[in-house]
């Protein structure tokens, strides 16, 4: 009996010691870096690169588009204590002009691909006082539609994450080859989808879609419609304007519209579809599958055998 | 003794207007040399000691002296500017981080300095109340502007005009106070830190005014068509950033074409300082980058040297002002020669009248030496102080 004791009494005293022990390694361990993001297309890369070993945060309120959204003071501290901030670049979140933010750690994951930015066409002039003419022209925005140029972006923040921990750096590049590989699908399956398109002219209900115009060769024309909106008269007008004489009988939505603003469409011979950008983290599942049911939107609305 | 002493000390305080030319002259000769290099050496420890914690500036090619004086100490004096895009060609190169300055608005005498978050960590400052500045028109100010300005996170302080005639150019903006630094006795103490961003609103480069688009602003516009819009100069500009109009807040053009000051650049090793540096040399380049250390031993140098001067000077006026007042005790000795022969007529041996003409002296020369060390102390408190101000102004 004695004998038990003691075995039991070592044993206990073993599992304690090796508790602490472990407890101890979890105090020893640093907090990861933080990496703050400007939108959810950025902080989906910094996940799939980076992994456990960064805290990705997007601090953007699920309802917001990220493009419009003016964090506050408080938040901004937030940001400010970031390891790394990766930009989207091209003028996106126009909050950061009006922030004071650590300059070594902010990252234009754009920068490189400064030359494959397209300028917004949609802008006014004005002028008063003694300053003369200027304008508030940006840049399009929504650059990671076009999926090369989002393999890019990728690069920029694999780049930034390997200075941030040079020691994962291997890992850190496989992840990265999965990501692009992954792109690389949703480019060839856009172009094929693109081919079929053809010549053939689409409405997009807003003007964030410039550089999924552009990668894929689209005839595309813009008009400034929200999906949860009823289109009002002055719209309409525009959009019989911007049709004219072509023939469209898609329009591609941001979101999903409300049924009287489709069936008038329909009315007119136009359908709807949706293609989700995804600059704010989805509801449910991830970029790559919202990428995905978009170009397999696209696919059905253009499929193979209509071509 | 005593009686000795009693009388020396009743003849110069008798004889006081004399007593008091030759203490003044024996305490200039014995506190000028001393005191100056009190003076030298101190500046040169504090001068050194910042230059010496900053590794280089690149600004535009000029003065290395003026770039310094206004990057390190925010003296009035600004350098030519350069573009903002210095900066990130600094940062692009890999080889050091680079910190913006724009050094050259001012809040009454309180210099301001627009720069970025980096700076509060480069230079190690920490924070006595509140925190960085966050958004546009917030601002960190110095421990000194805190104590004269009596202002706390939540306060405003104004920036002044860059000349009172300056009525049509730029407005003073009005700045709330996010934080203010802990004490750190250097030149930080006395400076109000913004977002370069924000000292390029204070400039006019950015600014913030009714949306022209919205119909509030119908009756100041002049003319509208779809690309644009004329409005006249009435036309409302904020001289002050809340949040309410923060949004309205924007700047027109590259941003890497706006202006700066100087760049500091912190290399990450001494091999990248060195590369870094190699990339100025080139005579046609319209930037320089200099080590604000080598600026400073330069300036010191230029002290010293007049330093020696002086205080060759003061030796050569030092011997003449000793044989003078030599001339005059012997001259006086011979005034008071009847004074003498009276004393000794009335019993007072020679050890003892000699006793007191030397009391005399060694009086006039403890008075002179006592004034001369409490000046040496008052200058070893006051004398950096001052002899910065001068310099940098």
């Amino acid at each position: 009996m004695n004998l038990l004791t003691t075995l039991a009494s070592v044993l206990i005293v073993a599992a304690c010691t090796q508790d602490e022990q472990a407890s101890e390694d979890t105090e020893a361990l640093p907090d990861p870096p933080r990496v703050y993001t400007v939108n959810y297309p950025l902080a989906y890369f910094a996940e799939r690169i980076a992994g456990e070993t960064v805290n990705v945060v997007l601090p953007i309120p699920p309802d917001v588009d990220p493009a419009l959204w003016s964090p506050d003071a408080e938040t901004i501290a937030d940001y400010q204590q970031a390891d790394l901030i990766l930009l989207n670049g091209a003028g996106y979140a126009g909050w950061l002009q009006r922030a004071t933010l650590s300059q070594s750690r902010l990252v234009d994951t754009s920068a490189a691909l400064a030359d494959q930015l397209i300028l917004a066409d949609d802008s006014v002039t004005h002028s008063h006082g003694p300053g003369g003419d200027h304008s508030h022209q940006g840049t399009a925005f929504t650059s990671w539609l076009d999926m090369q140029f989002a393999a890019g972006q990728a690069r920029a923040v694999f780049d930034a994450l390997v200075r941030l921990r040079p020691e994962n750096e291997l890992d850190y590049r496989e992840r990265l080859h999965e990501l692009e590989n992954d792109l690389d699908e949703l480019d060839s399956r856009l172009k094929v989808v693109a081919e079929r398109i053809g010549d053939q002219p689409l409405v997009f209900s807003h003007p964030v879609f410039q550089y999924l115009i552009r990668a894929y060769e689209l005839d595309g024309r813009s008009v400034h419609w929200e999906p949860d909106e009823t289109p009002g008269d002055g719209q309409w007008r525009e959009l019989f304007e911007l049709l004219g004489a072509r023939h469209a009988t898609w329009m591609i939505w941001e979101d999903e519209p409300l049924p009287e603003t489709v069936s008038r469409l329909e009315g007119m011979g136009i359908q709807s579809l949706v293609f989700r950008p995804c600059g704010n983290r989805p509801a449910t599942g991830d970029f790559m599958r919202v990428m995905q049911e978009n170009v397999a939107a696209l696919e059905q609305a253009f499929p193979a055998s209509a071509s | 003794m005593r009686d000795v002493l009693y009388l020396a000390w009743r003849y110069l305080v008798y004889h006081r207007l004399k007593t008091a030319i030759l203490v003044t002259s024996i305490m200039l000769i014995i506190y000028l040399p001393i005191g100056l290099n009190v003076v030298v050496e101190q500046s040169a420890t504090q001068l050194t000691a910042r230059a010496g914690a900053t590794p280089l500036l690149v600004g535009a090619k000029g003065s290395p002296l003026e770039l310094t004086l206004n990057s390190l100490y925010f003296s009035p004096e600004y350098p030519e500017l350069i573009d903002y895009s210095a900066a990130t060609m600094v940062a692009d190169s890999g080889l050091a981080d680079a910190i913006p300055l724009y050094v050259r608005f001012r809040s009454r005498s309180h210099p301001i300095v627009g720069t970025s978050l980096d700076y509060f960590s480069f230079h190690d400052l920490s924070f006595a109340a509140g925190r960085p500045m966050a958004l546009l028109g917030e601002c960190v100010v110095g421990a000194t502007v805190a104590e004269s300005l009596g202002v706390k996170p939540g306060d405003a302080v104004i920036s002044s005009s860059e000349t009172v005639f300056d009525l049509a150019g730029v407005y003073p903006l009005k700045m709330k106070v996010a934080g203010v630094l802990a004490r750190t006795f250097t030149p930080d103490d006395d400076a109000i830190f913004v977002d370069v961003k924000t000292a390029w609103i204070i400039e006019g480069l950015g600014h913030g005014h009714q949306d022209l688009a919205r119909p509030e602003a119908a009756p100041r516009v002049l003319s509208r068509s779809e690309e644009n819009i004329v409005a006249n100069a009435s036309v409302v500009q904020y001289n002050e950033i809340t949040e309410d109009n923060v949004d309205s807040f924007h700047f027109h053009g590259d941003l890497a074409g706006y202006p700066l000051t100087a760049v500091l650049a912190v290399p990450r090793d001494e091999k990248s300082g060195v590369i870094l540096r190699g990339r100025y040399t080139d005579d046609d380049a319209t930037s320089q980058i200099v080590r604000p250390v080598t600026v400073i031993d330069e300036l010191l140098d230029t002290i010293l040297t007049i330093q020696q001067f002086i205080i060759a000077a003061v030796i050569i006026a030092g011997s003449a002002t000793i044989a003078t007042a030599a001339l005059v005790f012997m001259l006086s000795l011979r005034l008071r020669q009847r004074e003498i022969d009276t004393m000794l007529k009335i019993g007072g041996s020679r050890a003892r009248v000699a006793s007191m003409l030397l009391a005399e002296v060694v009086i006039v020369v403890i008075l002179s030496s006592s004034l001369a060390a409490v000046l040496t102390l008052l200058t070893w408190r006051f004398g950096p102080g001052i002899i910065e101000s001068f310099v940098l102004t």
